[in-house]
């Protein structure tokens, strides 16, 4: 069904540097290369989740396409505009269509306003309805996410993480937007709770007809919820799949061990793992090649230290940026 | 009072409150546990169920407005809560150790960790700065850090959260314990470094023959790891069973509802995950009398809401705190065994 919707949102090429300073005339000296040149399409409907370890680049891509953080080259194709190249009204008008949900529920709300305010935030920035017509949304959308309507006039500390969580997916949804980012939703959450925060993403999908971006450093949870996933290894994308074919053939290597490293909880599945060696290197300055292959089990000398691989289909709707595979897979 | 004792730590009835403006919070109320001679024990929970309290408590870490309150923790026959501090402050780092979730706030900063290793063998184990250095070094190696030589000139700061978490294990192992606390010692990791920091415990339990408490919120980690398992909730142990049996056939229904909300990679997108409706009590309010889960449980019946449930056995070795297992017309005085460590408040 949404193997072949239209595509909602594009992204293309997308670049984040981060100059380094230095010297005397504090020239740029380096760049922290933490999203570097990343492509891909995520259709109508759909759930893209983005996976990969801490400084490879996730949360940064998020934030790039929606411009709270502002790329330093690429493009971010939204309903036939550039939205990276977006000025003044026009980019106002897009962003209400464009939302987050930020991974920390307790940074994430301003103390000092009461719930009812930090959530219709959004109508009123936008001016949209009447002030009674606001009210009648607040609660609607309070009620949707499970937060009880009484509540309008507490405030963040008087509720518990799930709850908070609630609010913040609240906030985002007010104005109805088309796309939603979520950026680690339930990392900070409880076990028990993470699962209510799961079904509610879910079933607003559903509901809403929402396309989510789904940002998150636990497979097992992208994968439950994500229709594609994108695996990020530095700054780089490095495969794309449909959720259950990275799962069961994951092709590059970077995803084997990402794979094989996530404990089950199941004790008769205790094996031992191939341990992916070392540690992630410096984006400051990341290995020539393919960036992975200083930890690759599978690099070939004269090719992976050299060229960068591209992304490459590998079978219909799987890419993986890999040398090494080609031949087999 | 235990002439023979297979066990190398025993906790009976540890009670830690903290007694907080807003009121007293009983974080650990009444646990009862044991840690057999090489045996790796999981002690999972979600925030706020006591597990990492319970650990400080076992370490006499607990600062106020915190205070063990009664119990006992025999360590090898010793009752640590009656040790004078000093003799205290000589176990912990030689026969004890802890490892923590947060390795770059749980080292020095301002020191190279070659100073912060030697100084528990010059302290532990009397050696000399040049015999420490070298030993230090065998124990980098022993943790797999590369070119341990130069890394003992190294300061927290440059290295990885990874590399970090290796220094904190090399330092707990410094002086040959015989019992490791790891508390949530791989929460902080990537999974592909928590992967390696796994196998590397494995590894140096299987070579020193450790016995290692566990304290985890991850059932991932504890399914990987741990030989018996202990379920925590609000300060009270609901179950307790090895890990095997704990997985296949969970008796408390928290466990239940714990192990069947969290997606795993075979979990199939159409399934609906299981929730726990609601969240843990707020422990500085009166809690609800009866059973801690009672408010939250699908299978909650009059009884739970009046009567404390005692540990009742389930099976072999296995038991839950629950009165579902409680045969009918008995009381919990038909298990004086299990309930002898319950002061039911009602």
């Amino acid at each position: 069904m949404t193997q072949n919707g239209h595509v909602l949102l594009s992204v293309k090429d997308l670049v984040k540097y981060y100059p380094i300073h230095g010297g005397l005339l504090y020239r740029i000296v380096a760049n922290v290369r933490a999203v570097d040149h990343v492509s891909f399409d995520i259709r109508e409907g759909e759930t893209f989740g983005l996976v990969g370890e801490s400084g490879c680049g996730k949360t940064t891509t998020g934030r790039t396409i929606l411009r709270l953080i502002e790329p330093t080259s690429g493009q971010v194709w939204f309903e036939g505009k550039d939205f990276s190249k977006l000025t003044g009204n026009e980019l106002k008008k897009m962003r209400r269509d464009l939302q987050i949900i930020f991974q920390d529920p307790f940074g994430s709300l301003d103390p000092r306003l009461p719930v009812g305010a930090i959530i219709r935030e959004g109508l009123d920035i936008h001016n949209i309805g009447s002030q009674s017509e606001r009210e009648d949304r607040l609660h609607g959308i309070m009620k949707l996410v499970g937060l009880r309507p009484e509540y309008v006039s507490r405030y963040p500390h008087e509720f518990s993480g799930g709850q908070r969580q609630r609010i913040g997916i609240a906030r985002a949804l007010i104005l109805n937007p088309k796309f939603v980012v979520a950026d680690e939703p339930v990392s900070a959450l409880d076990v028990s709770i993470q699962s209510q925060v799961l079904n509610l993403l879910n079933d607003l999908k559903r509901e809403l007809k929402l396309t989510y971006l789904l940002i998150a450093h636990n497979l097992a949870v992208v994968k439950y919820i994500s229709d594609r996933i994108g695996v990020m290894y530095l700054g780089k994308l490095v495969e794309i799949a449909p959720s259950d074919e990275i799962y069961a053939r994951p092709l590059h290597p970077y995803t084997q061990a990402l794979v094989a490293a996530i404990p089950e909880p199941n004790p008769t599945q205790r094996h031992k793992r191939p341990v992916l060696a070392g540690d992630l290197p410096s984006p400051v300055n990341p290995p020539p090649g393919c960036r992975f292959h200083t930890r690759c089990p599978i690099a070939k000398k004269e090719i992976c230290a050299v060229t960068e691989p591209e992304l490459r289909e590998m079978t219909p709707g799987h890419t993986a940026a890999c040398h090494a595979i080609g031949n087999w897979a | 009072m235990e002439i023979q004792n297979p066990s190398i730590l025993q906790v009976k009835d540890l009670k830690t409150y903290f007694y907080t403006t807003d009121g007293t919070v009983p974080a650990v109320d009444g646990v009862t546990f044991h840690l057999d001679e090489g045996e790796t024990l999981a002690i999972v929970g979600e925030s706020g169920c006591g597990k990492s309290v319970t650990a400080l408590s076992i370490m006499r870490l607990i600062a106020p407005p915190g205070q063990v309150i009664s119990g006992e923790v025999v360590f090898q026959g010793l009752d640590l809560l009656k040790q004078p501090d000093n003799s205290m402050y000589m176990i912990r780092g030689s026969q004890i150790s802890m490892i923590f979730q947060e390795p770059m706030t749980s080292l020095n900063p301002v020191f190279t960790i070659g100073d912060q290793i030697s100084e528990a063998l010059i302290i532990h184990q009397n050696l000399s700065k040049e015999q420490a250095l070298k030993r230090t070094v065998d124990l980098l190696k022993q943790v797999k850090i590369p070119e341990a030589e130069k890394r003992v000139e190294s300061f927290p700061h440059e290295l990885s959260g990874g590399m970090r978490q290796r220094v904190m294990i090399a330092m707990a192992l410094a002086c040959a314990p015989s019992l490791l606390i790891a508390d949530e010692a791989t929460t902080a990791l990537d999974v592909t470094i928590q992967a390696q920091i796994l196998e590397l415990m494995k590894e140096l339990r299987e070579n020193l023959g450790l016995s290692i408490m566990l304290i985890t919120h991850d059932l991932g980690v504890v399914a990987e790891m741990a030989d018996r398992v202990v379920v925590m909730y609000v300060g009270k142990i609901v179950e307790e069973a090895d890990v095997y049996t704990l997985f296949e056939s969970p008796k408390h229904p928290y466990t239940q509802a714990l192990l069947s909300s969290i997606p795993t990679l075979r979990t199939s997108r159409d399934h609906r995950l299981n929730v726990i409706e609601g969240s843990v009590p707020n422990l500085y309010r009166a809690l609800p009398p009866g059973c801690r889960f009672a408010p939250r449980c699908p299978a909650v019946f009059d009884r739970c809401r009046q009567e404390e449930p005692p540990l009742i056995p389930v099976g072999r070795g296995q038991t839950a705190r629950c009165w579902l297992y409680d045969p009918p017309g008995n009381s919990a005085l038909a298990h004086p065994a299990a309930a002898s460590s319950e002061k039911t408040t009602t």
